[in-house]
Parts: structure tokens; C-alpha cells; sequence
């Protein structure tokens, strides 16, 4: 059977020690069977690794961040559109998902198909609303509240031990052990992130993760945990391996079934002494680490790209176990004439 | 005592949990352990074993024993059903 040729648009070509998903996005999806891909890699920056990666990518566009508003940044995904022909555009963001999640039926409209959390889902996942969205869904969580000013602190007394975490809504996590530190904490990620800042209780023991894919009707098409082994200062894994634990699984299936959740996410777990699971965090999209389980057997890629088109998927359950990730960081020698043409042309 | 099912033991004595990822290495003589635990031998079958083999008291191959499979417990290893077996 001939494959059949998409148009696929990528963000988060930016393969740096905080990497984004894009590049191994793409490499799940052009290891597809079923589909010829050719690649339009969207980037913000300029210096983004992808860019330079000989075989990547088809072409290149710069795009303006999301927060240069909605509407400029969309308007160019169309004219992009107009000379491309673009099938399924997979954000892999968070600060870019607002914007594609309102502008989904626009740009579905004009053929580009997304696959993505609605609205609510994406806000209800939210950091600052992790407390109500554990009590919804029968999920433990831990406690939490959000500090609007630095007066607030004083709403912590009683209700926290040290050590607690500090987090931005968005992004950034302190672990602070008094209340100097807290509010150390709370400028620097004020300054970074805005309000609120949260409190939230420390949970000790092992970090696990689960990348899943749900078809946005309660089934989940595809789940694969993972246990961090080797973690850069930026908390990002730099190693892991694929775990069988058939409880973290059925935290997944649950959390999807009832959220009726659309679209790529990672669940970001702690494990206790008591071997009970906390949820520390949602994200609502393909994490960086999403070609560990292309290597165990589930393209997660692949399958987002065909449930965006509407095609059927079956769930994919099987997964080899104990299969690793390393990565690795190599220096690309790049003419400097790629460079400029991003730089000019803001494409490739 | 009983190896967990989600352990699986290489043959150089890379011991690996895939339920938590942790990972260790045993000596030859800890691998020789694991598989007379894994064949469900109880302690004096294992006790002749070793004593029939190497040169080693009863007593010291006891204690360095429950030693073992203490750290065993610690690491998730090996469940035990009975407090008091290998008592």
C-alpha cells in the first residue's frame, strides 16, 4: 500500500540541555509505515538546533512568539499555510497552546489540523488548580496554595512543613526549607512568571513519569511510564528507562477516561514510601523524552497525527519494558549561510 | 522469600526492577544466591550448597546470609510472605 504523503508542521525544534519536543517528534513520525512525512520545522529562535540538523526538516519558518498576541502568530502559520499546505501542525509548547487551542476550528477550517486538550481541559490541569482538579477526579495530589502577593506567605503557617516546594504557574521549582527562602523563591519566580506563585507540599520519593495519548472520547490510545535516571540541574531527564507498573498505568487510563482527555500529555508523578502516587504536575502536550517510547513500540507521534486527520487508531498496549533513553549532546559544524537565511528571510 | 516478578536477573548479575528502575550489580557469589532463592530453596538446602562448596563456617555464611537477603528486602528485591522465615 502506498504511504500517504502529510504535510507535518513542528514546533520545539530547540534540541538544547532544556529541550523541546519537536526534533523527536519528528523523528517518531517519519518512522511511520503508514505515512510519507515531509517536515516544516516552525521556530522562534534562530540558534535552534533543529534548524541545522541535516535531513530534519523539508523548510523552516520563523514564527513570533506567542507573546507578541494570538493573532499575529497565527496569521503567519497561515500564510506559512498558503505555501505549504500544511496537513497536522503539532505544538509542543505550553506557552504556545493557548493560542492554538482558541484558533483550533480557524485553522481546521483552512485544512491545518491540530490535535489538541480543549480549553478546559488544559485549564482545569493547571498548576494553581491542581488541588481541585485532584478532588474532581479521585486523584491524590498535594496540598497546595497560591501565594497572590508576598503577603501570603503568612497564609502558610499550620498548613505546611518544611521542606516545601516553591513553583511558577508555568515553569520553575524550588525546593525551600525556611521562610527567607520562600521568599527568595516568590521574587524570582514572580519576576519570571507572574502570579500566582505556589506552595506546595513536598512529597518525598521517586520521581516517575507516564507520556500518554488520549482520543478526547476516554480511551487511551497509548501510555508509557518512565523513571528519570539521570537528571540535569534543570531537572531535566537526561537518561531513563521504561518501567512495568500496571498501577501507574491504571492511574493513566483512569485520569484520561474521566477527563476525556484529547491529545499527547505526561503525567509527572511521585512515588512515596507507601508506594502510593502523588500527581505533581499535567502537561498538556508531548513531553521531550517522547522518542523513549517510539523505542519501546508506541509511536505516539504517528498516532496523533492520524487521530488529527480523524482516522481510526487502536490503543496501543504493548511496550518493551526496561528499554532506556540517553541523550547526548554533539557539535553540529553549520555553514553560516543557514544561519542567515533564518536570520533575513526568517525561513529556510 | 520470594524474587518479585518484576525483577529480572542477567546473567553477569545485572539485577533489574522494572517496576521502579532501580538497577544493581551482584558479585558472582550474590547471582549464585539469587538463583537458590529463585528455585525456592529454602535456607539449609541452600546452607549445604555453599558449605559443601566453598570454605566457609556455618556461622559466618548464616549471618553474611540474612545479611544479604536483608539488603534484598531494602531494595525490593525479594518479597517476603513469613516474618519468621528464614528465622
Amino acid at each position: 500500500m502506498p504511504k500517504q504523503k502529510i504535510t507535518l508542521a513542528v514546533t520545539g525544534l530547540n534540541n538544547t540541555d532544556n529541550p523541546g519536543p519537536g526534533v523527536p517528534v519528528i523523528r517518531g513520525a517519519k518512522e511511520s509505515e503508514g505515512l510519507e512525512i515531509r517536515v516544516i520545522g516552525l521556530v522562534y529562535e534562530n540558534l535552534e538546533p533543529g534548524i541545522y540538523m541535516d535531513g530534519l526538516c523539508d523548510r523552516i519558518f520563523q514564527i513570533p512568539y506567542p507573546s507578541s498576541g494570538s493573532e499575529e502568530l497565527i496569521e503567519r502559520i497561515e500564510e506559512i499555510h498558503k505555501q505549504e499546505k500544511i496537513d497536522v501542525l503539532i505544538p509542543n509548547f505550553d506557552a504556545e497552546l493557548f493560542s492554538f487551542m482558541k484558533n483550533e476550528q480557524r485553522l481546521s477550517d483552512q485544512g491545518v489540523h491540530t490535535f489538541l486538550p480543549s480549553l478546559k481541559q488544559f485549564q482545569e490541569r493547571e498548576k494553581d488548580k491542581l488541588p481541585e482538579f485532584g478532588e474532581k477526579y479521585g486523584v491524590k495530589v498535594p496540598a497546595s496554595i497560591n501565594l497572590g502577593s508576598i503577603s501570603q506567605i503568612s497564609d502558610m503557617e499550620g498548613k505546611f512543613d518544611y521542606p516545601v516546594m516553591i513553583k511558577g504557574q508555568f515553569y520553575d521549582a524550588y525546593q525551600v526549607n525556611n521562610e527567607e527562602q520562600v521568599k527568595q523563591a516568590f521574587f524570582k519566580i514572580s519576576a519570571k512568571w507572574g502570579l500566582p506563585v505556589i506552595v506546595q507540599e513536598f512529597v518525598k520519593g521517586t520521581e516517575v513519569n507516564v507520556i500518554a495519548l488520549g482520543d478526547g472520547k476516554g480511551n487511551t490510545i497509548a501510555a508509557v511510564p518512565m523513571r528519570k535516571q539521570y537528571i540535569t540541574d534543570k531537572g531535566k531527564a537526561w537518561g531513563g528507562v521504561t518501567l512495568a507498573d500496571e498501577k501507574m498505568m491504571g492511574l493513566t487510563r483512569m485520569i484520561i477516561r474521566k477527563t476525556k482527555w484529547k491529545g499527547g500529555m505526561e503525567l509527572e508523578l511521585i512515588k512515596n514510601s507507601s508506594g502510593e502516587y502523588y500527581l505533581i504536575e499535567i502537561n498538556p502536550r508531548i513531553p521531550a523524552w517522547v522518542y523513549l517510547a517510539v523505542g519501546a513500540g508506541q509511536n505516539i507521534p504517528e498516532a496523533l497525527i492520524k487521530l488529527a486527520l480523524g482516522q481510526d487508531v487502536k490503543p496501543m498496549e504493548a511496550y518493551e519494558i526496561g528499554k532506556m533513553f540517553v541523550r547526548y549532546s554533539y557539535d553540529m559544524i553549520v555553514d553560516l549561510e543557514k544561519f542567515a537565511a533564518i536570520s533575513m528571510n526568517k525561513e529556510i | 522469600m520470594k524474587i518479585t516478578e518484576e525483577i529480572k536477573i542477567s546473567d553477569n548479575g545485572f539485577v533489574f526492577n522494572s517496576k521502579t528502575g532501580d538497577s544493581f550489580n551482584v558479585n558472582p557469589f550474590g547471582l549464585e544466591l539469587l538463583k537458590y532463592i529463585a528455585e525456592d530453596k529454602d535456607f539449609d538446602s541452600i546452607k549445604d550448597e555453599i558449605l559443601g562448596k566453598y570454605d566457609v563456617d556455618s556461622l559466618t555464611l548464616e549471618k553474611d546470609f540474612y545479611e544479604f537477603c536483608a539488603l534484598l528486602k531494602h531494595h525490593q528485591i525479594v518479597a517476603q510472605g513469613d516474618p519468621m522465615e528464614f528465622k
